[in-house]
């Protein structure tokens, strides 16, 4: 009976504020008492259900001397239990008829199984075994360096641009973990030892840091009740969880460099630092991206590409980080194309966004594409369950999943004049060109 | 005040969950089934032929449209590439658009629309959907080639050619398509430089003309739309689309290699190996065979713990991830098993896959292994579900492959009908370990030479980028070399002409060991082809002489003459000044290429012979020094090659011999160092007397 007030309260909260455009997704958002932070949405189209776990911890928080760590963890978590053998943990996944899979980012590591939904109790045993009762030995930490290595080789070492990511970003950081990537440096996946594993596990991966969100054909009341059965004796953690306070002092010189890749076609790249996601000039420099290079009309597109037929391909995009992170530009050049053309022309494109405001029609369209991507970010639940824990986790706000396409239309003209103004400066970026090794 | 209410509600919570006993130890049960419900569609047909499918569903106010083109594959030969050129062609001009106001108006909307040689696919916000149709119909109907557009199409898809060189994966799926299916398939042929540079206009416009029409195209219309909306926006815009007879074309079927071969695209940069074990299949879309086959391929190679992955990622730590596929096909499909793996296990990945296969063939699957895929397939296909797409996807394959109607609808049933002795069957009909293919994509200096064990023949094969066969050794020649630079260079190596013509006598003591016994070799030639040779194992002695015409053996006592082909080729090798007269033997030397010799490049020269024996040696590519001979010597027991590789080369009067040797013989080896070596001390010729 009480629990249905409480029901009904969060259900009000939430759907205060939910006018938005497009289909409005309804949830509710509970603590236990040991800090797990649960979201659950009701979806009864398709009987499956996705159960995504996100842990508050990613390479930002990493030891420098083991970069790499967060992400190797995340294989570890597939190792097995107390209950759950060694190497079981997928297959009882498979045999359920469900699918999983992590990712780990900078900021956070995300989990996610998506089951028939009568298997629901199924994956949240197996999600808070793994979270109460984690067991790894030396021959899978043996196993998994090999596994990481070839994954190191086979999608950054082996791959033509592979390595653009931790080029830009160990130049445009000099202080703040950003400075590498998830994947890390191959010579310390050797090093950490099952103790420093163990350590890391009872840091991070415990209730009070972590977010639960279960999406799909549940019953949420029932739901619920298997949530806490799973989930509410698994302690807090002993730990104080802080996330780095390093702030990186302003770039104050330009930096250009040269990567010497195996690849056909140069590279330019333009890294301009910019603040943190979920921030109003996060938007409209999210904007600014947009007008630049989404879709053939977008100006990179149209002049680079079809215009002029400098470049095979030509983008920008922001990288979204819960710190300052950055925005990137770049194109690759047609056969013949020298890199310092394409990297004029990119300037030019930089200078008009600088000194005139853009049409209102630019405006128009853009505000069009975003609105697109925004209705198509939910059309699966575990898309949902991933963006609902994204917004909780890393935007503080839940409820941005039906509201955060406000923010974007809050952004005018003048806003996006003034954020490459501010932005787009030549002492805030990193230039890196990408040419062809030699043999 | 609500708040309170919430302490309140927590607060007896956590009283309640105090007292909640969980055994973790057990799994919990699955609860009732959930049905899995198939969404609907609905069909219609204009006047034209063109079907329409309509898969109604609101969920988002989106709506897809995807048009296919059904017919048979084409081969463009020559000019490969230009099906795909007349698909990008379509958007980027019409009669009443320019490509300007085409990217604009779709941009705008935030839609996305693409085009291909047999495709068109658009999709928008509902509200948008309207004119997203006016502009695609537009497209098909008044499209506008212009030779301006094809220009830029045409470089940007050279310079997206140029980029997959340096792609592994894009080198491994020319090498596959070439070897299953060969160039003269429509589905191995390659888009290389050269046919993209051949392709003109009209080329795009007749296909356009002969293919994009009606009759055989299938049209589906996907989410917030309903069947009465979609009839009228179709009819209004598509209805004046002309319909015309298309052609029709038949391909000999390509086949399995008879035995295994083993290939390999060299690319020495690579730090990885892409690794396939693969062959064409002839399995129908929709035949009886595929729902099974399907079943045994995934316990293969299907998810996570298929076997394969298992193996070679969970066990052995080889890879990131192995997979296999088991593809159906209107006409051909293939089976193709792949990995990435790391260069130092490339031969032990291979014998992984190989034993996989070998193993699904051979022992029957346990029964936990069947209803665990059967699990995981029937998850997989309620999850696909959730998509609209997927109905959409049902839809057109029912039309493209004649299914029968309730085909997917009566999946599930089929899917929990196979047994274990079909999967045996399966395997044994559709994965074949000894007619397959292993290709490998990666650095054949530290992978090719251990993939010998897994070719039939013991050949590798080596191909470019684009699957052309070469030798690899006449590959890497740098351009101006030739036969006679490499020979020249190599005696202005040893001295000179000059200094070599003045040796007249050779004396020279060389020793070594093996096997725990020791050799001494006396080695006495004077020109111009003069030998007398003694080999003394310690335990006893062989004595060859050779007077220039005859030869004989002494040994144990016993003495035989030489004839044959040892005659001759003692004949040849006591010349003293044999890298000058070569033709005096009726030898003609050919450069073959260059290999490495223990991580050197060498020129490789094959000397030819009157009797059709040859013989090879090596040069270094620096030194012009001769670096490595092989022989392959006839004996009744077979052939068997015999290796010296020369080094440690000392000039002695003027020039310069090997002190080090080391001859091989199969897994046999010696190494042999000369301890003196004099020249000119006027031996005499009774020493080579024979009686």
């Amino acid at each position: 009976m009480k629990s249905k007030i409480l029901f009904f309260v969060l259900f009000i909260l939430s759907s205060m504020f939910t006018f938005g455009k497009g289909r409005e997704i309804k949830f509710t958002e509970f603590d236990l008492q040991n800090g797990l932070h649960v979201i659950l949405h009701e979806d009864h189209t398709t009987p499956i259900v996705a159960i995504v776990t996100v842990y508050h911890v990613g390479s930002k928080n990493e030891n420098p001397q083991r970069t790499g760590f967060a992400h190797f963890f995340e294989h570890l978590m597939f190792e097995g239990s107390k209950y759950i053998k060694r190497g079981q943990f997928d297959k009882i996944m498979e045999n359920a008829g469900g699918t999983n899979n992590a990712t780990t980012s900078q900021d956070r590591t995300l989990y996610y199984d998506i089951l028939p939904s009568n298997q629901l109790e199924l994956g949240l045993w197996v999600e808070s075994e793994r979270m109460l009762h984690l067991k790894i030995d030396s021959v899978g930490v043996e196993t998994q360096r090999k596994v990481v290595k070839e994954e190191r080789r086979q999608r950054y070492d082996n791959q033509p641009y592979g390595s653009l990511f931790e080029e830009v970003f160990k130049r445009a950081y000099k202080k703040h973990p950003y400075r590498w990537v998830p994947i890390g440096s191959v010579q310390y996946i050797d090093k950490a030892t099952i103790d420093e594993f163990m350590d890391f596990y009872h840091h991070y991966y415990v209730p009070n840091n972590a977010t639960l969100v279960i999406a799909g054909d549940i019953n949420p009341k029932k739901t619920k009740e298997m949530i806490k059965k799973y989930f509410a004796g698994i302690p807090r953690g002993k730990y104080k969880i802080k996330q780095p306070q390093i702030v990186e002092p302003p770039q104050t010189q330009e930096i250009r460099d040269t990567v010497y890749d195996k690849i056909q076609l140069p590279m330019v790249i333009y890294a301009y630092h910019m603040p943190a996601l979920g921030t109003p000039d996060y938007y409209a420099m999210d904007m600014l991206t947009t007008l630049l290079s989404r879709g053939e009309s977008s100006r990179l597109k149209k002049e680079l590409v079809d215009k002029q037929q400098k470049a095979v391909n030509s983008g920008a995009f922001v990288y979204p980080l819960e710190d300052p992170g950055l925005a990137m530009i770049y194109s690759i050049a047609n056969a013949g194309v020298k890199a310092n053309e394409l990297d004029s022309l990119m300037q030019v494109e930089i200078e008009k966004v600088k000194n005139n405001l853009i049409s209102k029609h630019e405006l128009e369209k853009i505000r069009n594409q975003v609105e697109t991507d925004f209705v198509k970010q939910n059309s699966t639940v575990n898309g949902v369950a991933s963006n609902l824990a994204t917004y909780h986790v890393l935007y503080k706000n839940t409820n941005l999943i039906n509201k955060e396409i406000d923010r974007y239309m809050k952004v005018t003209r003048e806003d996006i004049k003034r954020v490459a103004d501010k932005y787009l400066r030549n002492e805030n970026r990193v230039v890196l060109y990408y040419l062809p090794k030699k043999n | 005040m609500k708040i309170k209410i919430i302490l309140i509600v927590l607060l007896t919570l956590t009283v309640q969950t105090l007292f909640a006993q969980v055994d973790r130890s057990k799994m919990p049960k699955a609860g009732p089934a959930p049905e899995i419900k198939l969404g609907n569609y609905q069909t219609f047909t204009l006047d034209n032929g063109l079907k329409v499918i309509v898969v109604e569903n609101h969920k988002l106010p989106e709506v897809t449209f995807r048009m296919e083109i059904v017919k048979d594959p084409i081969l463009e030969k020559d000019h490969a590439g230009y099906i795909d050129i007349a698909g990008q062609l379509l958007k980027t001009g019409t009669k009443n658009r320019t490509k300007d106001q085409i990217d604009e108006e779709i941009d705008f909307m935030g839609a996305s629309l693409y085009t291909s040689g047999q495709s068109i696919y658009g999709s928008s916000l509902t509200k948008h959907f309207p004119k997203l149709m006016d502009i695609i119909s537009d497209i098909i109907l008044h499209p506008d080639f212009k030779q301006e557009q094809l220009d830029k199409i045409k470089k940007k898809m050279i310079s997206n050619l140029k980029a997959a060189k340096e792609q592994p994966n894009a080198i491994a799926n020319n090498l596959r398509k070439v070897l299953f299916y060969g160039k003269d398939h429509p589905y191995g042929e390659l888009v290389t430089e050269e046919t993209v540079k051949s392709v003109t206009l009209d080329m795009c416009k007749n296909y356009y003309e002969n293919y994009f029409r009606p009759n055989i195209a299938l049209l589906a219309l996907v989410g917030d739309i309903n069947v009465k909306e979609a009839k009228s926006l179709v009819t209004k815009l598509l209805a004046g689309w002309q319909k015309k007879e298309v052609p029709n074309f038949k391909y000999k079927t390509p086949k399995k290699p008879l035995v295994r071969k083993v290939a390999i695209v060299d690319r020495p940069t690579s730090v990885q190996s892409v690794v396939m074990v693969g062959y064409p299949v002839i399995l129908k879309k929709g035949s009886e065979d595929v729902i099974k086959a399907n079943v045994m391929n995934s316990i293969l190679g299907g998810p996570f713990s298929s076997r394969l992955n298992h193996n070679l990622r969970e066990t052995h730590g080889y890879t990131y991830g192995a997979r296999s596929v088991l593809a159906s096909d209107r006409f051909v499909g293939y089976f193709n098993a792949a990995c990435t793996v790391r260069n130092s296990v490339t031969d032990s990945s291979i014998a992984e896959i190989l034993k996989e296969m070998k193993r699904i063939r051979n022992e029957e699957v346990s029964d936990d292994e069947l209803t665990q895929i059967k699990n995981y397939l029937t998850g997989s296909f309620a999850r696909s579900l959730e998509r609209p797409q997927t109905i959409a996807t049902f839809a057109l394959n029912i039309e493209k492959y004649n299914l029968p109607k309730d085909y997917y609808k009566t999946y599930l049933k089929k899917l929990n009908s196979v047994t274990k002795s079909d999967i045996k069957a399966m395997a044994k009909k559709y994965i074949k370990p000894n007619n397959s293919y292993v290709m490998v994509v990666g650095k054949a200096d530290e992978v090719a030479g251990k993939l010998k064990r897994f070719s039939i023949s013991g050949k590798v094969d080596y191909y470019d980028m684009y699957g052309n066969k070469y030798d690899p050794s006449v590959k890497n020649l740098p351009p101006g070399v030739t036969i006679e630079s490499v020979l020249q260079k190599y005696i202005d190596a040893i001295g000179g002409k000059e200094n070599l013509l003045k040796v007249k006598d050779k004396t020279s003591v060389v020793e070594g060991g093996t096997q725990g016994m020791n050799i001494k070799i006396t080695i006495e030639q004077k020109a111009p082809n003069k030998l007398y040779q003694v080999v003394d194992f310690g335990t006893g002695q062989q004595k060859t002489i050779f007077n220039g015409e005859k030869a004989k053996v002494v040994a144990m006592g016993q003495e035989r003459e030489l004839k044959g082909d040892r005659l001759e080729q003692l004949k040849i090798q006591s010349n003293l000044y044999l890298p000058l007269e070569y033709k005096k033997y009726g030898i003609t030397p050919e450069l073959a290429g260059m290999e490495k010799v223990d991580g050197k490049d060498a020129f490789k020269v094959v000397l030819k012979t009157k009797s059709g024996k040859n013989w090879v040696q090596y040069y270094d590519k620096d030194s012009g020094l001769k670096v490595k001979e092989q022989f392959t010597i006839s004996v009744p027991q077979g052939s068997f090659t015999q290796t010296t590789k020369f080094g440690d080369y000392r000039e002695v009067n003027g020039v310069k011999y090997p002190f080090k040797l080391t001859q091989s013989m199969g897994p046999q080896s010696i190494e042999l160092k000369v301890k003196s070596l004099k020249v000119n001390t006027g031996l005499s010729d009774s020493i080579f007397d024979i009686k």
